[in-house]
C-alpha cells in the first residue's frame, strides 16, 4: 500500500509538473444576481499573466491559466468586481453583484455622467431591471413609489390615462409644475407617456436646483432623463417578452337598488311613526310618486330584477404585451432593435389603449477619433376613450332595462307616441313616463294612483346608450430621431454635436350619432389634429483629464431648440348617414368662434413657434476622491419673453466630502461608505402661455360703406389680458443637504436628503385695473417656498448561496407654504360645484376653504339651545349640517368660514422587498400616502346621497332616531360642499405590485438551446387600503377638467372616479 | 484634426441662426408690436375701434333707459340674478359690485383702449395740462389728410365714451394714452371738470381733422365713418351739457347751416334698414346681417319674454320693457308710437315692448337695424334748448312734431315751464330707447328752470306703481321708499367695487352715496 501511494504521489507530482508547463483550465458560469441570468461579457482577468476572456451567452468560461497565478478578477460594468482565489479548485461559479448596492454605479446627469460616488447633488437613479413585467400600461405608473420625492399619482384609472408626476411639491403656480422629461437627451414634453418600459435602462431623477439648474430655465420642477438600452459587443442576442393578463375593478360604488331603495325609505317612516316629535309620515312624506312610479316598474315590469348600471359600465379586460430586441454587434458597431405591442384594454368599454413601438439604436466608431450613435423611435398609440363619465353610469337607477325584451317592448308600445319602439332597443327613461302606476308598496300595502308618472324626468339617453353611439378616439404617431457625432479633438478634449427631432402627431375624432345624447340631437363630428415638431441641435465640449490626485472634468456647451405646433379643430354637423363620419359629408361645418373669455372654439387652425437658445457650463473637480465639487451655469434665451428680457441665467455650486476616505475613519470598519453632500443652485420656469408678453390681435371687423354696409375687416387687442413686457423668468433657488452611508460592506445603504427651495418671481395672471383696458395681466409677483426630507435605504438582509433577500424603502416629506401672492392676502377660487379653495399666503399652496360642521342638527331642542341665526339657505336644519358658528357671534355667516385642510401629503412612501430562493423569486411592493385631505365631490349629487349606502346607511331619520349624529338625511340643510362634510382623508397604502417568477434550471434550459427561459405572475393593486372615513372608492382619483380644475390654484376635488384596476398578468421572458 | 474645420462651419452655421430662434412673433395672431405699419393696417386698427362700440351700447339701456321712465324690469317677482341686478338699476339701489356695472365700465374703457392704441401709432398725444391734442411726427407711411381723418375718428369715439362715462359715474380714470398694468396703478379718479376737459379737447380736435363734405357729397366708401358734424354735434351737446349755451348754439347752427343734414320726411324711414345712413342719421353704431357676427342683439333682446318666433325667430328676453308711463304719454296721431312700441299677448298677459331696432333676422341676435347715436332731429331739439323760450325755439321743435303727423305746439305754450315741459316731452317721445332719456333728465338739472331728473323720476314711480312696482314681493316696496332712493347721489352710478379692491396703492374714493 505504501509502495502505491507512493508511486502516484510521483505520478501526481508529474502531471503537476507538466500542468505547471502547460497551464491549468479554469472553468464556471457567471450569473447577474439581479435576475439569476447568465451574464455575458464579463472580463476575468488573471493576475501575473498577459491577456483574459470573457463570459460567453450563456455565462460560461473557460480560462488558461499558468501556476503563478494566484487570483481571478471578474469585472464588469455596473457589476461590483469579483476576486477570487485559485486554489485546487479548477471550477468557480460566480455571482455577480449590480452595483446598485456598490459605489462604482454610473449616473447621468444631464450632457454627461458622472460616478455615483462623486455626485454631490441630490440624484436619484433607477435601474431599469423587471419595470416592464410591473403590469401597468405606462412607464410613470410603473415608477410610482419607487423614487424617493417623485410622486405620482393615478388620479383616472383609464388605460392610457396620464399620471399627476410631481418632484419636490410644486413650485410654481400658473406656471405647470410638471417636471421636465428628457429622453436619451432630448427634452419631451409627453416623454412618460410613450417610453417603452422595455427599452428602459435607467431613468434618473435630477431633483435638488443644483442639479437640474443645468437644464436652467426648465429645471424648477425636477427633472427626469430616461436613458433607453444600447447595444454591446457581443454575438446576436435575442430576448422575447410575451405578458398576458386582465384587469378587474377592484371595488364599486355600493349603490342600492330602486327596491332597495324604496325598503330603505318604508323602513325609516317605520322608525318615524315611532318617535312622537315628528309628525307621523304619510305615504307622500316618505317617497315620491316618481320613486314610487319607479319601484313599481322594477317590481312589475322587471320582476324585481335591476339594473346594475356599473356592471353595464365596467368589464373585465384584457391586457397583453408583447417586446422583441436583438442587440449585439463588434467592438466597433453596436445596436439594439426592439419591437413591442401593448394592448391595454380598459375596464370600461370602449376604452382601449394600443401602443406599437420600434427603437433602434446604433453605435459606431468610425475610427479611434470619431463616433457615431443613430437613435430611431417611432410609435403609434392608439386610444379609445369612453364617451360617457364613469358617474353617469354610478348615478342612473336601477329600474331601467340596458335593452328592452319583448315584454317591454310590448308595454312601451301601448303608448302610440312609441309605437316603433321594438324588442332589443335601448331603453330610455321617456319611454316609462306618463303612465299610470300602481301596486303593492315595500310595507306591503297597496298604492292606487289614477294620475300619470314621470319616474324620471329626462329627455337624455341612458349612458350605456349615449357610449354605444358616441365614440372618441384618438391616434398619437410619434418619433423621437437623434443622430449624435463625438470627435477626439486632443486626448481627454471630446466635442460632440446631436441633432435630434421629436415630431408627434395626434389626430382624434369625436363622433356622436343622430340621436345620440338625446332624440332629435343631430349627429356631430369634432376633428382635431394637432402636429408638433420639435428640433434640437445640442453642441458640448468635454475635457477630462486627472493630474495625480486632481480630476477636472469641464463641459461647456451651446444648444439651441426650436418648437413648432399646428392645431387644427373641424367641427361638422348633421350628417346624411351616421356611416359615413369624414367632415365632407357635414351639412354645416361650424364657423370659428370667440367666447367672452378670448378663448377659441368652432373650426380653426393655429400655429406657434417657441424658441430657446442656451448656453452651458460645468466644472467638476474632485481631489483625492474624497473632496468634490461641482459649479454649473446655464444662460436659457427664450421667444416667450420680451426682447429685454429674454434671457435667464441658472448657475449652481455643490460640494461632497467623503469622510469614509479619511485617514481617521479606517477604524470604522462598519461604515464602508460616508459622504456629505451640500448644493445650491437656482433652476427656473417658462411655462406659461407664449407671447404674454405682447397684446395679440384678434379679428373685430366692422360694417362700413353704403347702404347696410360691407364687412371691412378689423383687428383688436385682447379683452382679456393686458400684455406685460416685462414679464420674465420664474426662478428657483434651492439649498439641498445630503448625506450617503453605506454600512457592513454595503449590506445597508442609505441616502438621506434635506431641502429648501424658495421660488420667486412667480409668474401670476394678477387682476388688473379694468380701466386699463382688460382685467388681467401676466406678472413677475409671488413667492413660494417648499420644504423636506427624503430618505431611501437598501438593505441586503439574507445574502447566502440559495437564498437572497433584499429590502429597499423610502420616504418623503415636503411642505410648501405661499410667502407672496403680489400684494393680495389671499386667492379665493371656486371649484364646478361651488367648493371652495383658498390660496393663502402663510399657509399651503392650495386649502379647502368652507364652514366647519359638527355632525348633524339632531333635534329642535338642540336648535333652541344653540341659540343661533343665519341668514344663509338652510343654514340651520334638522338632520342637516351643524356649522360650527366659529367666531362665537351667534350667527353663522361668511365670517364663520375657515380653511379646512389641503391636499398634500404629509408623507409618500414605498417599500420593495425582493426575495430569491434557488431558482424562484418574488418580490412585492407597497407604496402609500399619508395625510392630506380630498374633496369628495360624489355628495353634491343626489343620487349619491339616496343611492349610495355609504351615504345613507345610520343616517339621521329624526329626532329619536339620530343614527350615528354624523350622517345627513339625503339632501336636507345646507349645501354640504360648502362645508367640511365633503372633505376626507386621502390617506392610502396598497399593494401595488407582486411578482413571482420562475427561472428555468440550466439543465432544462440546454436541452432547449434557449439562453434563459423565465416565467412570472405579477398581480397590481392585490390590496388597496383607503383611509377611515373616505366614502369613494379610489382615492387617487382626481377630477381635472377645465374651466375649474386646469388651475394649480385648485386641487384635491375628486367625484365619480373610476374604480382602481386589480390586474392579474402572466409573463414568459425567453432569451437566445 | 481633419473634421475640425467642418465642425466649425457647423458651428458657424448654428450660431448665425440663433437670433432667429427666439426672435419670434406669434403665428396665428397679429400684435400691437409689428401690426399698423402701413395704410391698410391703420384702417384695420381703426374699424375695431369702431367694433368697440358694441360691447358698451350692449349694456347701456340699463343705465339710460332702465333708471329712466321710459322702461323697466319686466318680470317684477324674478328671482334670477340678473332680473334682481336689473331691478336694482331701475329703483336705484345697485349694488356697488354689480355685474352689469362692472362689465359696462370694462367695456368702455377697453373702447379707450382700443382709440388709444391707435393715437398713439398716428403720434397723437394728449396734454393733460394745456387740455390739447398734439400731432407728433410718426414712421407709418400715410398721407397727412389720411391721417388727420384716422386720427379724427378715433378722437371722436375716445370723446364718445369719456363722456358717457363722465355722465353716469362722474370723475372717472383718465387714460388717455395705452398703459401697463403698474402704470394703472399710480392713476387715481380725474375731476369731472378734467373729464369734460379732454372730451373737448378731442372733439374740437376731431371737429378739425375729420371730412367736413356735405352730406351729399359723402363718398359711399365713407358712409358710416365719422364726420366733422358728427364731431359738432357731439362737441354741441357737451358745450349744453356744460350749459355753454353760447357754444352750443354756435357748433349747433354750423351744423344746421352748412352740413347737408336734414331731417327725413317720415319717423319710421329714419330707422328703415333699406335707408340706413339717411340724411337724419349724422351718427350711427352699424350693425349687419348675415351670419358675419356683426349683427345686432337688440331685437332678441327687447322683444317680447316667451314670445317663441312670433316677433322674432328665436324669441325675445322682454329687457327694456316700457313703461305704461311713456306708452300712455304717446298721443294717438302720434307716427312714433308703431315704431317704438309694441305690445304682444292679450289680457293680463299683454306685455309691451320695444318695436324700434326689432327687424327680422333669421339667426338669433343677427339683426341688421344700425343704432342711430346722434340724429338731426336731436341737433334741432339741442338749438331750441340752447336758445331757451324764444319763438325759433318753437320753429325747431314744431319741425320734429309735424314730421310725426302731430299738430304745431298749441299757442298755449306761452311760459318758460311750459315751454320747458313741451320740449322735454318731445324729446322724450322722439328719442324714446335710443339712450337718451338719462342723460337728458341730467341735463335739464342744469339747463331747465322747472325740471329735475329727481323729480320727474319720483312722479314716475307713483304713476307706474301700481301697474308694476307694487308686483315686486319681499319686501314689497311702498311709493315713499322707492321715491326716498331717488336722491342726488344716486343720479351717479357707482365706481365698481372691483376698481377700488385692486387699486392697493392707492386709496380711490368711492362716489357719495354708495
Amino acid at each position: 500500500m505504501k509502495k502505491s501511494h507512493c508511486l502516484l504521489f510521483m505520478l501526481l507530482l508529474l502531471l503537476g509538473g507538466t500542468a505547471m508547463a502547460q497551464k491549468k483550465v479554469v472553468t464556471g458560469k457567471v450569473l447577474n444576481q439581479a435576475t439569476n441570468e447568465p451574464l455575458e461579457g464579463v472580463n476575468i482577468l488573471a493576475d501575473k499573466q498577459k491577456g483574459g476572456t470573457t463570459t460567453k451567452a450563456d455565462g460560461t468560461y473557460s480560462i488558461s491559466v499558468d501556476t503563478k497565478t494566484t487570483t481571478l478578477i471578474f469585472s464588469y460594468v455596473g457589476f461590483a468586481s469579483q476576486t477570487v482565489v485559485l486554489g485546487d479548485k479548477i471550477k468557480f461559479d460566480i455571482v455577480m453583484v449590480p452595483a446598485a448596492t456598490t459605489n462604482d454605479e454610473v449616473v447621468v446627469i444631464g450632457y454627461g455622467t458622472q460616478k455615483k460616488s462623486h455626485l454631490t447633488g441630490a440624484i436619484t437613479k433607477y435601474q431599469n431591471d423587471r419595470l416592464e413585467e410591473t403590469p401597468s400600461s405606462r412607464l410613470d405608473q410603473a415608477l410610482q413609489g419607487k423614487i424617493a420625492g417623485v410622486q405620482i399619482q393615478n388620479i383616472s384609472s383609464e388605460s392610457g390615462a396620464d399620471t399627476k408626476v410631481r418632484v419636490r411639491g410644486v413650485g410654481s403656480i400658473y406656471a405647470g409644475a410638471e417636471p421636465l422629461v428628457v429622453v436619451d437627451g432630448h427634452p419631451v414634453p409627453d416623454g412618460l407617456s410613450f417610453v417603452n418600459m422595455a427599452d428602459v435602462a435607467s431613468v434618473e431623477v435630477l431633483k435638488d436646483a443644483a442639479s437640474a439648474a443645468i437644464y436652467g430655465s426648465r429645471g424648477a420642477s425636477g427633472v427626469i432623463i430616461i436613458t433607453t438600452k444600447s447595444g454591446k459587443s457581443n454575438r446576436p442576442k435575442f430576448n422575447v417578452k410575451f405578458s398576458v393578463g386582465s384587469k378587474e375593478a377592484y371595488e364599486l360604488y355600493p349603490m342600492m337598488t330602486t327596491t332597495e331603495y324604496l325598503n330603505l325609505l318604508y323602513y325609516e317612516a317605520a322608525l318615524k311613526a315611532k318617535d312622537p316629535s315628528v309628525a307621523p309620515p304619510t305615504q307622500n312624506s316618505t317617497s315620491t310618486t316618481a320613486e314610487r312610479g319607479a319601484y313599481i316598474i322594477e317590481q312589475q315590469l322587471r320582476h324585481g330584477q335591476g339594473t346594475d348600471w356599473q356592471r353595464e359600465a365596467i368589464r373585465t379586460a384584457n391586457v397583453k404585451n408583447l417586446q422583441m430586441s436583438v442587440s449585439g454587434g463588434s467592438s466597433a458597431l453596436r445596436y439594439f432593435f426592439s419591437g413591442g405591442y401593448q394592448n391595454d384594454q380598459g375596464m370600461m368599454y370602449h376604452s382601449e389603449y394600443e401602443r406599437f413601438n420600434v427603437r433602434s439604436k446604433i453605435d459606431a466608431d468610425l475610427s479611434k477619433k470619431v463616433k457615431f450613435s443613430l437613435n430611431l423611435n417611432p410609435s403609434y398609440i392608439k386610444r379609445e376613450r369612453p364617451s360617457v363619465n364613469y358617474i353617469d353610469f354610478v348615478r342612473f337607477q336601477s329600474y331601467l332595462p340596458v335593452y328592452l325584451d319583448e315584454e317591454l317592448a310590448a308595454y312601451v308600445r301601448q303608448d302610440p307616441q312609441w309605437a316603433d319602439v321594438k324588442a332589443g332597443d335601448f331603453a330610455q327613461a321617456r319611454y316609462f313616463n306618463g303612465r299610470v302606476y300602481n301596486g303593492v308598496m315595500p310595507d306591503g300595502s297597496m298604492w292606487v294612483n289614477s294620475t300619470a308618472i314621470t319616474p324620471f324626468n329626462t329627455a337624455n339617453n341612458t349612458p350605456k346608450s349615449v357610449m354605444e353611439t358616441r365614440a372618441i378616439i384618438s391616434n398619437d404617431y410619434r418619433v423621437l430621431s437623434s443622430g449624435d457625432l463625438t470627435f477626439n479633438i486632443i486626448p481627454g478634449l471630446d466635442l460632440k454635436i446631436t441633432g435630434s427631432a421629436y415630431v408627434s402627431y395626434r389626430t382624434s375624432i369625436d363622433f356622436a350619432k343622430r340621436n345620440s345624447n338625446r332624440a332629435g340631437e343631430v349627429n356631430r363630428g369634432v376633428y382635431n389634429n394637432n402636429l408638433n415638431i420639435d428640433l434640437l441641435n445640442e453642441n458640448t465640449l468635454t475635457y477630462k483629464k486627472q493630474i495625480k490626485q486632481h480630476s477636472i472634468n469641464l463641459l461647456a456647451g451651446f444648444t439651441a431648440q426650436k418648437t413648432r405646433t399646428r392645431d387644427e379643430q373641424i367641427i361638422g354637423t348633421d350628417f346624411p348617414s351616421d356611416n359615413i363620419q369624414t367632415a365632407n359629408n357635414a351639412l354645416v361645418i361650424m364657423p370659428p368662434t370667440i367666447d367672452a373669455n378670448g378663448s377659441l372654439g368652432g373650426s380653426y387652425t393655429l400655429k406657434n413657434s417657441v424658441g430657446l437658445l442656451s448656453y452651458l457650463g460645468r466644472l467638476t473637480y474632485d481631489f483625492k476622491n474624497r473632496y468634490l465639487l461641482s459649479a454649473s451655469i446655464r444662460a436659457d434665451g427664450s421667444s416667450m419673453f420680451a426682447p429685454g428680457h429674454k434671457w435667464g441665467y441658472f448657475p449652481s455650486v455643490s460640494a461632497g466630502w467623503v469622510l469614509s476616505q479619511e485617514k481617521f475613519f479606517e477604524k470604522i470598519s462598519w461604515i464602508s461608505n460616508l459622504k456629505l453632500r451640500g448644493s445650491y443652485g437656482a433652476s427656473g420656469n417658462n411655462r406659461i402661455l407664449p407671447f404674454a408678453w405682447i397684446d395679440l390681435l384678434y379679428p373685430a371687423n366692422y360694417p362700413i360703406g353704403a347702404g347696410n354696409g360691407s364687412s371691412g375687416a378689423g383687428f383688436s387687442p385682447s379683452r382679456e389680458i393686458l400684455a406685460n413686457e416685462g414679464i420674465t423668468w420664474e426662478r428657483t433657488f434651492q439649498f439641498n443637504g445630503g448625506l450617503d452611508l453605506a454600512l457592513f460592506k454595503n449590506a445597508i445603504t442609505i441616502g438621506f436628503d434635506i431641502y429648501q427651495s424658495k421660488t420667486d418671481k412667480l409668474l401670476l395672471r394678477q387682476n388688473t385695473l379694468a380701466f386699463s383696458g382688460a382685467p388681467f395681466s401676466w406678472n413677475n409677483i409671488g413667492s413660494l417656498k417648499n420644504n423636506g426630507i427624503e430618505l431611501e435605504i437598501t438593505t441586503n438582509n439574507i445574502r447566502n448561496k440559495n437564498f437572497k433577500w433584499t429590502t429597499s424603502a423610502n420616504i418623503a416629506h415636503n411642505r410648501n407654504e405661499i410667502l407672496e401672492l403680489g400684494s393680495e392676502p389671499f386667492f379665493l377660487n371656486s371649484g364646478e360645484r361651488s367648493e371652495q379653495y383658498i390660496n393663502k399666503v402663510g399657509g399651503p399652496l392650495v386649502q379647502f376653504f368652507g364652514y366647519k360642521t359638527d355632525g348633524v342638527w339632531l333635534s329642535q331642542q338642540q336648535i333652541t339651545d344653540a341659540g343661533l341665526s343665519t341668514a344663509l339657505p338652510n343654514g340651520i336644519a334638522l338632520g342637516g349640517v351643524k356649522l360650527v358658528d366659529l367666531n362665537g357671534d351667534k350667527k353663522i355667516d361668511d365670517d364663520d368660514r375657515t380653511e379646512l385642510g389641503d391636499p398634500y401629503p404629509d408623507f409618500t412612501w414605498g417599500l420593495t422587498n425582493n426575495f430569491t430562493y434557488r431558482n424562484f423569486d418574488l418580490s412585492f411592493m407597497l407604496q402609500g400616502v399619508q395625510g392630506g385631505s380630498l374633496v369628495n365631490g360624489d355628495i353634491n349629487y343626489q343620487e349619491t346621497r339616496r343611492y349610495n349606502s355609504r351615504y345613507t346607511d345610520n343616517r339621521w331619520v329624526s329626532p329619536l332616531f339620530q343614527g350615528d349624529g354624523k350622517t345627513v338625511y339625503s339632501t336636507v340643510g345646507f349645501n354640504p360642499m360648502l362645508t367640511d362634510y365633503v372633505i376626507e382623508d386621502a390617506s392610502y397604502y396598497a399593494l401595488r405590485e407582486v411578482i413571482v417568477g420562475y427561472t428555468l434550471p440550466d439543465k432544462l434550459v440546454k436541452k432547449t438551446k434557449l439562453g434563459s427561459l423565465r416565467v412570472y405572475f405579477s398581480a397590481q393593486n392585490l390590496y388597496f387600503h383607503n383611509a377611515s372615513g373616505y366614502r369613494g372608492i379610489n382615492t387617487e382619483g382626481r377630477f381635472t377638467s377645465a374651466p375649474f380644475y386646469s388651475t394649480p390654484l385648485v386641487d384635491g376635488y375628486q367625484r365619480g372616479s373610476f374604480p382602481i384596476a386589480k390586474t392579474f398578468t402572466f409573463g414568459i421572458d425567453l432569451n437566445f | 484634426m481633419k473634421y475640425i474645420s467642418p465642425v466649425i462651419l457647423l458651428c458657424c452655421i448654428v450660431l448665425s441662426s440663433c437670433k432667429k430662434t427666439i426672435d419670434l412673433y406669434p403665428e396665428s395672431n397679429l400684435n400691437t408690436g409689428t401690426y399698423y405699419s402701413n395704410y391698410e393696417e391703420v384702417k384695420a386698427g381703426l374699424n375695431s375701434v369702431y367694433n368697440s362700440l358694441y360691447r358698451p351700447l350692449y349694456r347701456e339701456w340699463q343705465f339710460t333707459e332702465l333708471r329712466s321712465d321710459n322702461s323697466l324690469q319686466g318680470v317684477a317677482a324674478s328671482n334670477n340674478s340678473l332680473n334682481r341686478d336689473l331691478s336694482d338699476l331701475d329703483m336705484f339701489i345697485p349694488a356697488t359690485s354689480q355685474n352689469a356695472i362692472y362689465s359696462y365700465w370694462q367695456d368702455a374703457y377697453y373702447s379707450i383702449r382700443d382709440a388709444n392704441i391707435m393715437l398713439q401709432k398716428l403720434g397723437v398725444t394728449y396734454d393733460p395740462g394745456a387740455g390739447t391734442i398734439n400731432l407728433n411726427a410718426i414712421d407709418i407711411p400715410i398721407s397727412e389728410a389720411d391721417r388727420k381723418q384716422y386720427a379724427g375718428e378715433a378722437l371722436f369715439i375716445r370723446a364718445y365714451q369719456y363722456f358717457n362715462l363722465v355722465r353716469l359715474f362722474g370723475g372717472v380714470f383718465l387714460v388717455h394714452k395705452p398703459i401697463s398694468a403698474a402704470e394703472s396703478k399710480t392713476i387715481n379718479r380725474s375731476s369731472t371738470a378734467d373729464i369734460y376737459k379732454i372730451i373737448l379737447a378731442d372733439l374740437t380736435a376731431a371737429s378739425g381733422y375729420l371730412s367736413s363734405v356735405k352730406f351729399a357729397q359723402i363718398a359711399a366708401a365713407d358712409k358710416g365713418k365719422a364726420n366733422a358734424w358728427a364731431a359738432k354735434t357731439l362737441l354741441g351737446k357737451v358745450y349744453l351739457t356744460l350749459n355753454r349755451k353760447g357754444d352750443a348754439v354756435t357748433v349747433l347752427q354750423d351744423v344746421i347751416t352748412n352740413s347737408g343734414f336734414s331731417l327725413q320726411p317720415t319717423f319710421p324711414a329714419v330707422f328703415s334698414i333699406t335707408n340706413e345712413l339717411n340724411s337724419e342719421i349724422l351718427f350711427a353704431v352699424r350693425y349687419k346681417a348675415g351670419g358675419l357676427g356683426l349683427g345686432s342683439s337688440f331685437g332678441n333682446d327687447f322683444g317680447p319674454l316667451n314670445s317663441g318666433s312670433t316677433v322674432i325667430n328665436g324669441s325675445g328676453l322682454g329687457w327694456n320693457t316700457p313703461s305704461t308711463d311713456l306708452d300712455t304719454a304717446f298721443i294717438p296721431a302720434d307716427a312714433r308710437r308703431a315704431v317704438t312700441i309694441s305690445i304682444y299677448g292679450t289680457g293680463t298677459a299683454a306685455e309691451l315692448y320695444v318695436r324700434k331696432f326689432l327687424t327680422p333676422v333669421t339667426i338669433t341676435n343677427d339683426g341688421e337695424s344700425d343704432w342711430p347715436v346722434l340724429r338731426y332731429a336731436d341737433v334741432l331739439l339741442m338749438m331750441a334748448e340752447a336758445k331757451g323760450f324764444i319763438p325759433e325755439s318753437i320753429g325747431y321743435i314744431n319741425q320734429v312734431r309735424t314730421r310725426s303727423g302731430l299738430a304745431v305746439l298749441p299757442g298755449t305754450v306761452n311760459t318758460v315751464p311750459l315751454f320747458e315741459k313741451a320740449l322735454v316731452d318731445e324729446r322724450r317721445l322722439e328719442f324714446a330707447f335710443e339712450n337718451h332719456r338719462w342723460y337728458d333728465l341730467l341735463r335739464y338739472n342744469t339747463t331747465m328752470t322747472s325740471i329735475t331728473a329727481e323729480q320727474v323720476i319720483k312722479d314716475y314711480f307713483a304713476h307706474e306703481y301700481l301697474v308694476h312696482y307694487s308686483h315686486y314681493t319681499t319686501p314689497v316696496p311702498t311709493i315713499a321708499s322707492l321715491q326716498a332712493s331717488v336722491t342726488s347721489n344716486k343720479l351717479l352710478l357707482p365706481i365698481p367695487q372691483h376698481e377700488i379692491d385692486t387699486h392697493t396703492q392707492l386709496v380711490v374714493q368711492q362716489n357719495p352715496g354708495y
